[in-house]
């Protein structure tokens, strides 16, 4: 790949960037979440990229105009993500509708400030890669403030053969470069995909490898965290597992340091019907604002079918800020006795987790990845090579998202017998019939399932 | 998924054996579906070479020079990029590099409305089949077993 096609003109300097953002005349995305929180209103965010640079400010501009949504989105195509910088040029000169999201690198960073000086509302990059540093520096360039990914969470669900050790070096690289604009006056949030492979992720497994990330990013000098957890289905769950981030920040992460709970809608099978879709969104919607988020990810009711239109995109956005309405402050309540015991479950097992691999008097990094080798740190479904994949999830009987094994991990027996209990039933009386694979797929189709949708 | 596949009859020489070779699209990280065809395709007595995320055309390629019975290649793409990952495809084909059917299924184009041209599109570059839903797999494969069989029978027959 020559410089000239990736990267068109040379990019400026750390300096240069950071006086472009300060002089940039919004707001951070990191001021943005603290403003939010303060308030206590959930920030709303879509996921939003196309190939063609006039198409993406013409979606941005859209978005913005109807919907207003506190964050913005460049969702980067995935050959970009995989460093295939040529095969997204191609595809960008010959068919732009055929990229699945917006080749920044390719476009370069001075239209990067374009789309950034098009709209109010400071822009994320949403992407999937392994080895970032490329896009991460085009993006900084851009005057873009908030960056999504780490160096576990965009390898393992997005790679098959990118190892560990390359990807957390990798990312260690926009760690230190996001502490170099933090010196500079420009706080860059790191938003970690907790969400992984997005498919019936156990809430320990998402929080632990955030957290592993977020200590590993802390110590490279970012400032300003955000732990993104998918929205499992189940509301206790999900409302506790929001709830723990605040915990486990005050347990592993400088005081100085920003840390957000950010909710990410429903990220399995979508119910295909509209209306089915669209209480699913409303839904999610309510889950962050009990849990306490400080922003929210949104879904449409075109997830069924692949990536949004414009319209859809609006509706889903509106759709979610109905949650934030006061109106709904006296009707909106959960069981806190229920959430309690929870949450002290959750935070239980992710000290089981992490707590191996940070108390070794060594780099974690080298920690992690050895752990991953032996499968005491795992997740389910991986696409790479380097995580085990030994976890198989289950749901209960209420839908909450359980281990049916642990594989490795080490899990005291205490934790075990209790997900043993939820899956089977005290006394083993529940034990489910069916085959594993019609269980798992009934499992991962469970909101089209509950809607009585048929299967696909 | 309750399908049965018709049993090896041994006319082919691979009696007792039949292997796929299975793998997600180059560009596409999606997994979860192919785990799930992997594991269900074992259940009906495949044998399944499952290359998983992320694999090139060149990938499917050495691993039919490794397994020559195979009776197809399976390439699930989920990210609408089917078409650009697939661009090395004809010359596999016509070097016989990929020597047995290519079978696709998945979301085959961006954006929640679907290209019409997509699948026609995949046929110039070589794909055989285009399958719609994943329990269709077996029967699927069993058609073109049989299409092979005639094929090979044909070609054995005297020319009149």
């Amino acid at each position: 790949m020559s410089p000239s096609s990736a990267a068109p003109g040379v990019l400026p300097g750390l300096r240069e960037s950071a006086a472009y953002i300060t002089g940039l005349g919004k707001p951070t995305v990191a001021a943005v979440l603290a403003g939010a929180r303060d308030r206590g209103r959930v920030a709303l965010q879509p996921r939003c990229g196309v190939g063609g640079h006039a198409e993406m400010k013409a979606l941005l501009l859209a978005l913005e105009a109807a919907a207003a949504p506190d964050v913005l989105t460049l969702t980067i195509d995935s050959h970009t993500r995989l460093r295939r910088f040529d095969r997204a040029a191609r595809t960008l000169a010959a068919r732009p509708r055929d990229l699945n999201g917006y080749p920044l690198v390719n476009h370069g960073w001075r239209r990067g400030r374009e789309l950034n000086e098009a709209v109010g509302a400071p822009l994320e990059v949403r992407h999937g890669s392994p080895d970032p540093r490329a896009l991460f520096d085009v993006a900084v360039a851009g005057g873009i403030t908030s960056f999504e990914g780490g160096g576990i969470s965009y390898n393992l669900p997005y790679s098959k053969d990118v190892s560990l050790m390359s990807s957390l070096a990798a990312w260690e690289a926009v760690d230190r470069s996001c502490g170099a604009l933090a010196d500079l006056g420009v706080v860059v949030d790191r938003e970690l995909f907790g969400t992984l492979t997005a498919v019936l992720v156990p809430p320990s497994i998402s929080l632990a490898v955030s957290v592993l990330e977020a200590v590993l990013a802390t110590r490279a000098g970012v400032k300003c965290v955000s732990i993104a957890y998918p929205q499992g289905g189940h509301l206790i769950q999900d409302v506790a597992a929001l709830e723990a981030i605040p915990v486990l920040a005050r347990n592993h992460l400088p005081a100085e340091v920003q840390v957000h709970p950010v909710l990410h809608e429903f990220m399995g099978v979508f119910p295909r019907q509209r209306g089915h879709a669209e209480d699913l969104i409303l839904y999610g919607a309510l889950v962050a604002r009990l849990g306490g988020a400080s922003k929210l990810i949104t879904k449409t009711y075109e997830e069924a079918a692949g990536i949004p239109g414009t319209r859809a995109n609006i509706d889903g956005l509106r759709l979610a800020g109905r949650a934030n309405s006061p109106l709904l402050g006296g009707l909106l309540s959960v069981d806190r006795d229920r959430v309690r015991e929870e949450r002290g479950w959750i935070l239980a097992e992710v000290a089981e987790i992490v707590e191996p691999v940070l108390a070794r008097d060594r780099d974690p990094a080298a920690a992690i990845v050895e752990a991953f080798a032996r499968g005491t740190l795992d997740i389910p479904f991986s696409a790479s090579r380097f995580a085990r994949s030994a976890i198989v999830p289950k749901r209960d009987a209420e839908g909450a998202i359980r281990y049916l094994s642990a594989g490795a991990l080490p899990l005291s027996r205490a934790t075990l017998r209790r997900h043993h209990e939820l899956l089977y039933g005290r006394d083993g009386s529940g034990t489910p019939a069916g085959s594993p694979l019609a269980d798992l797929t009934r499992d991962i189709n469970y909101f089209p399932h509950l809607f009585g949708e048929e299967p696909m | 998924m309750t399908q049965t596949v018709a049993q090896p009859t041994g006319l082919d020489g691979t009696a007792g054996r039949r292997l796929v070779i299975l793998g997600v699209a180059a560009s596409d990280c999606h997994v979860v579906a192919n785990q799930l065809i992997a594991y269900a395709l074992r259940g009906q007595g495949f044998e399944v070479v499952n290359l998983g995320a992320c694999t090139p055309v060149e990938e499917f390629a050495r691993a039919y020079r490794t397994h020559p019975e195979a009776e197809a290649v399976l390439i699930g793409s989920l990210n609408g990029h089917v078409h650009e990952d697939l661009r090395d495809l004809p010359e596999a084909r016509r070097s016989g590099r990929i020597g047995c059917p290519v079978v696709v299924g998945g979301n085959l184009s961006v954006g929640s409305v679907k290209d019409p041209s997509s699948a026609s599109r995949l046929y110039d570059l070589g794909v055989d089949l285009i399958v719609e839903d994943p329990d269709d797999l077996p029967a699927v494969l069993d058609r073109l077993r049989e299409t092979r069989a005639e094929e090979a029978r044909l070609a054995r027959s005297p020319v009149s």
